[in-house]
C-alpha cells in the first residue's frame, strides 16, 4: 500500500487547483483520474470565462486547464489517469482501480473533487441514438473534433445550454431551437443574446414531446407547456434535426464521500446531495476535504478557488503551516470567491424571479423569454448612451460578477467600480477612441462600437465575430438585429484580428444611421434586387 | 455529410491522429489513431451502436465521456466496451453489440 499526504480524486479544475497549493507547502500528493487526459471539463470550454482578473476573466476555458497543467508540472505533482478510485474507506484508504487490478493507497488527507454529471429528462424516445447530453456534444465537436450532428435541437436554457449552443455554431451546426419547460431564460442574458442575434429561436414553456426515428433521430416534436408543466393540446411543434441534446442541470457526483461517512445534505440551490462542509471545504470527517461541484454545483472559476483553499487547509491539517499563514492565504481566496457568489445569479437567488438591478433598472423580461432585448429597452442601460463619433455600446443588462470591460478600456471610457456585479457605465466625456479591447474583452459579446457620425447617412457598427469563415472587408451580406431577423443591408469595412482579441475577431459594418441601434450580426449573402 | 471539423474558429486546425482502418462489423472503416472509436464510428455515419437485449433497442452515444455505457460495443472480442473513451487503434475489430455479445462471428480475429 502506497501513503501519501495527500490523496486528491479528481484532475480537474478543483482537484488539480487543490494539488498544486498543496505541493507548494511541501506536501506529497498524487491524483487519481478515470479519464485519460487531466483538466476535467476546462479542456472543452471554448469560451471566454466571466469574473474578474483574479478569476482568470475574458481567458478561454482551454488556455486556463494548460496553465494549470503547467502549474501542476512545475509543483511536482503526480498525476495518475485511467486510475478509477473506487472506494474511500476508514483512515482515508482509498482502491483504486488501475487497468484491471484494484490497488490500495493511503492518505493523510482526502480531497474529493470529482465534479458533477449531467442530469437528464426522459420522453418518448429519449434513448435514440441522437440524443445525447450537451456536455457529449461539448466534448465530441471541441476535443474530437467530431460535429455530434448538423440540425440540433438544445434542451435547456442555464449556461450549458446557451454555451453549448453557441459552441455547436462555431462547429458549423445549425441550432434549430432552444426549448426550456422554465418561463424564463435560466442563464445569462448576455449568451442568449449572443445566441438570439444569429436567428436561434428560443422556445420557453416548452418541452419535448417525443424524439422521432426508427434507429435514430430525425425529428422532434415539441409543445408549450401550462404552469402545471402539461403539454397544452394544439401547441405542438415540429422539427426536423438529427440530434437532440439535453443541458437540464448538473449532480454532484458524492457518492465517495457518502460511502465515507460524511454528513451530507440535500440541497436543491447546490444540485443535490451534497457534502456538509466548512469554509475550508473539510467534510464532517476530519482530513478529508471536498471541493468544486461535488460540493455544490457552480462552474470551473469558483471551482479552482475552492480547490485552492482545501489544498491549503489540508497543509495546515497535516501540520505543514501554522494556522495564522492559513488564515492569511485563504482570506484573500475567500473574498475572491465571495466576489464570484454576487449578483443576480448567486445561490441564494436560484429560482427568484428578479425584476430589478442592483442599481434599480429594470430587467428586461423580453430578454428572459425571447433572448434579446427590445429594441426600445436598450437605451435604458447605464452602458448606451448616445453620442457623436465611435463609442461603446453595452448591452448588459444583469448583475453578473464580469468586469474585463472595465479594465480593457485605455480610455476610462468604461466604469464598473468595486462591485464588479454592477452594471458598465460608460463615461461620455472620457473620449472613446474605437481601438475595440471592450468588445474583445467581453466575455458575453454584449459591446459594440457604433459610430453614428460614420459617413453621410451611414453609421458604422462594430460586432464580435467567432465563426469561419471569417467576412473579407468589401464584403457585402445582412445586417442581423438582436433577434436574427434581416434588416438591412450590409457592407464589411473593417476586419481586426489581434493576439490581444484571443480569437474575438472584430467586424465593422455599414448600415444606414437609422440601423446603428438595431444592426447587431452580419451574414454573408447576396441580396439580389431586394437591397437596391 | 461531414462530421469532421477540419478549422474551429477558436481551436484553429483539428489536429487528429494518423489516418488507420479498422473493421466495423463487416465493413471496413477509416478513422484517426489515438481517437475515441465512438468518434471515428460518428464520422463515418454510424449512430447505433448496440440493440438493448431484451428489446433489441438501438443505442449509441449519449454521455460521451465514459460514464453511461450506452455506446458499449464488442471490440477485438471483448464485449461492453465503451467505445466513447478507447482509443482507436489499427486494424481493430468493432462489432454492434446485441445484448452483451456480438450476433454473429464475422472474419475478423479474436472472435473464435
Amino acid at each position: 500500500m502506497k501513503r501519501y499526504d495527500l490523496i486528491v480524486v479528481g484532475a480537474g479544475p478543483a482537484g488539480l487547483s487543490a494539488a498544486v497549493e498543496a505541493a507548494k507547502y511541501g506536501l506529497k500528493v498524487v491524483v487519481f483520474d478515470e479519464n485519460a487526459n487531466p483538466g476535467g471539463q476546462l479542456f472543452k470550454q471554448v469560451h471566454k470565462f466571466f469574473g474578474s482578473k483574479e478569476h482568470k476573466a475574458k481567458i478561454r476555458g482551454f488556455r486556463i486547464g494548460s496553465q494549470l497543467l503547467e502549474e501542476a508540472n512545475q509543483f511536482g505533482v503526480e498525476v495518475i489517469l485511467n486510475a478509477t478510485v473506487a472506494g474511500l474507506f476508514q483512515d482515508k484508504e482509498v482502491t483504486v482501480r488501475i487497468n484491471d487490478s484494484i490497488q490500495h493507497y493511503k492518505g493523510d488527507a482526502i480531497l474529493i473533487a470529482t465534479g458533477a454529471a449531467e442530469n437528464m429528462v426522459p420522453f418518448k424516445g429519449w434513448t435514440l441514438p441522437g440524443v445525447i447530453g450537451a456536455g457529449a456534444a461539448q466534448t465530441m465537436m471541441n476535443l474530437h473534433g467530431i460535429v455530434p450532428g448538423q440540425k440540433i435541437l438544445m434542451l435547456g436554457s442555464g449556461n450549458v445550454g446557451l454555451v453549448v449552443s453557441y459552441q455547436l455554431l462555431q462547429a458549423g451546426c445549425e441550432v434549430v431551437a432552444l426549448v426550456d419547460a422554465a418561463s424564463k431564460i435560466g442563464g445569462y442574458g448576455v449568451h442568449a443574446a449572443k445566441l438570439a442575434r444569429t436567428g436561434v429561436p428560443f422556445y420557453l414553456s416548452h418541452t419535448i414531446i417525443k424524439a422521432e426515428g426508427t434507429d435514430c433521430v430525425t425529428g422532434v416534436t415539441i409543445g408549450e407547456v401550462n404552469k402545471a408543466w402539461q403539454v397544452i393540446p394544439g401547441t405542438e411543434k415540429h422539427f426536423d434535426v438529427d440530434s437532440i441534446c439535453m443541458a437540464v442541470g448538473l449532480s454532484p457526483m458524492a457518492q465517495l464521500l457518502k460511502m465515507a461517512g460524511c454528513v451530507m445534505e440535500d440541497n436543491p440551490k447546490k444540485g443535490g446531495q451534497v457534502p456538509v462542509c466548512n469554509a475550508y471545504g473539510e467534510t464532517s470527517i476530519r482530513g478529508v476535504f471536498a471541493a468544486g461541484d461535488v460540493s455544490g454545483v457552480e462552474e470551473a472559476s469558483s471551482a479552482m478557488i475552492e480547490g485552492r483553499i482545501a489544498g491549503i487547509a489540508a497543509a495546515e491539517y497535516l501540520g505543514y503551516i501554522d494556522k495564522v499563514t492559513l488564515s492569511d492565504k485563504v482570506g484573500e481566496l475567500e473574498s475572491a470567491l465571495n466576489s464570484l457568489r454576487q449578483g443576480m445569479f448567486a445561490l441564494e437567488n436560484r429560482g427568484k424571479c428578479i425584476e430589478k438591478t442592483e442599481e434599480g433598472y429594470d430587467v428586461s423580461l423580453h430578454l428572459l423569454q425571447k433572448g434579446y432585448f427590445q429594441e426600445q429597452e436598450v437605451a435604458n442601460y447605464p452602458g448606451v448612451t448616445v453620442q457623436r463619433g465611435v463609442h461603446a455600446v453595452i448591452e448588459c443588462s444583469q448583475n453578473i460578477p464580469c468586469n474585463p470591460c472595465q479594465d480593457a478600456c485605455p480610455k476610462h471610457c468604461i466604469k464598473i467600480g468595486e462591485r464588479i456585479t454592477s452594471l458598465p457605465v460608460v463615461d461620455e466625456n472620457a473620449g472613446c477612441s474605437g481601438c475595440g479591447m471592450c468588445v474583445a474583452a467581453c466575455s458575453g459579446q454584449a459591446i459594440f462600437l457604433v459610430n453614428e457620425d460614420y459617413e453621410n447617412g451611414y453609421a458604422s457598427v462594430t460586432l464580435p465575430y467567432e465563426f469561419l469563415p471569417l467576412p473579407e472587408k468589401g464584403e457585402r451580406g445582412w445586417a442581423l438585429d438582436r433577434s436574427g431577423s434581416k434588416v438591412c443591408t450590409a457592407e464589411v469595412v473593417k476586419v481586426q484580428t489581434s493576439p490581444a482579441f484571443d480569437c474575438t475577431n472584430l467586424l465593422t459594418i455599414k448600415v444606414p444611421v437609422a440601423m446603428a441601434m438595431k444592426a447587431r450580426f452580419f451574414r454573408e449573402g447576396s441580396c439580389h434586387a431586394e437591397c437596391e | 455529410m461531414n462530421s469532421r471539423i477540419e478549422e474551429h474558429p477558436i481551436l484553429g486546425k483539428i489536429e487528429k491522429g494518423r489516418r488507420v482502418t479498422f473493421w466495423y462489423d463487416d465493413k471496413k472503416l477509416e478513422g484517426c489513431e489515438g481517437e475515441p472509436i465512438a468518434a471515428a464510428l460518428k464520422a463515418a455515419g454510424v449512430m447505433v451502436h448496440r440493440h438493448t437485449q431484451k428489446y433489441g433497442a438501438p443505442r449509441g452515444i449519449f454521455c460521451a465521456i465514459g460514464r453511461c455505457t450506452d455506446c458499449v460495443m464488442v471490440v477485438d472480442g471483448k464485449p461492453n466496451i465503451r467505445t466513447c473513451i478507447t482509443p482507436l487503434a489499427e486494424g481493430m475489430t468493432v462489432q454492434t453489440q446485441y445484448g452483451v455479445s456480438a450476433k454473429c462471428a464475422n472474419k475478423a480475429e479474436g472472435m473464435a
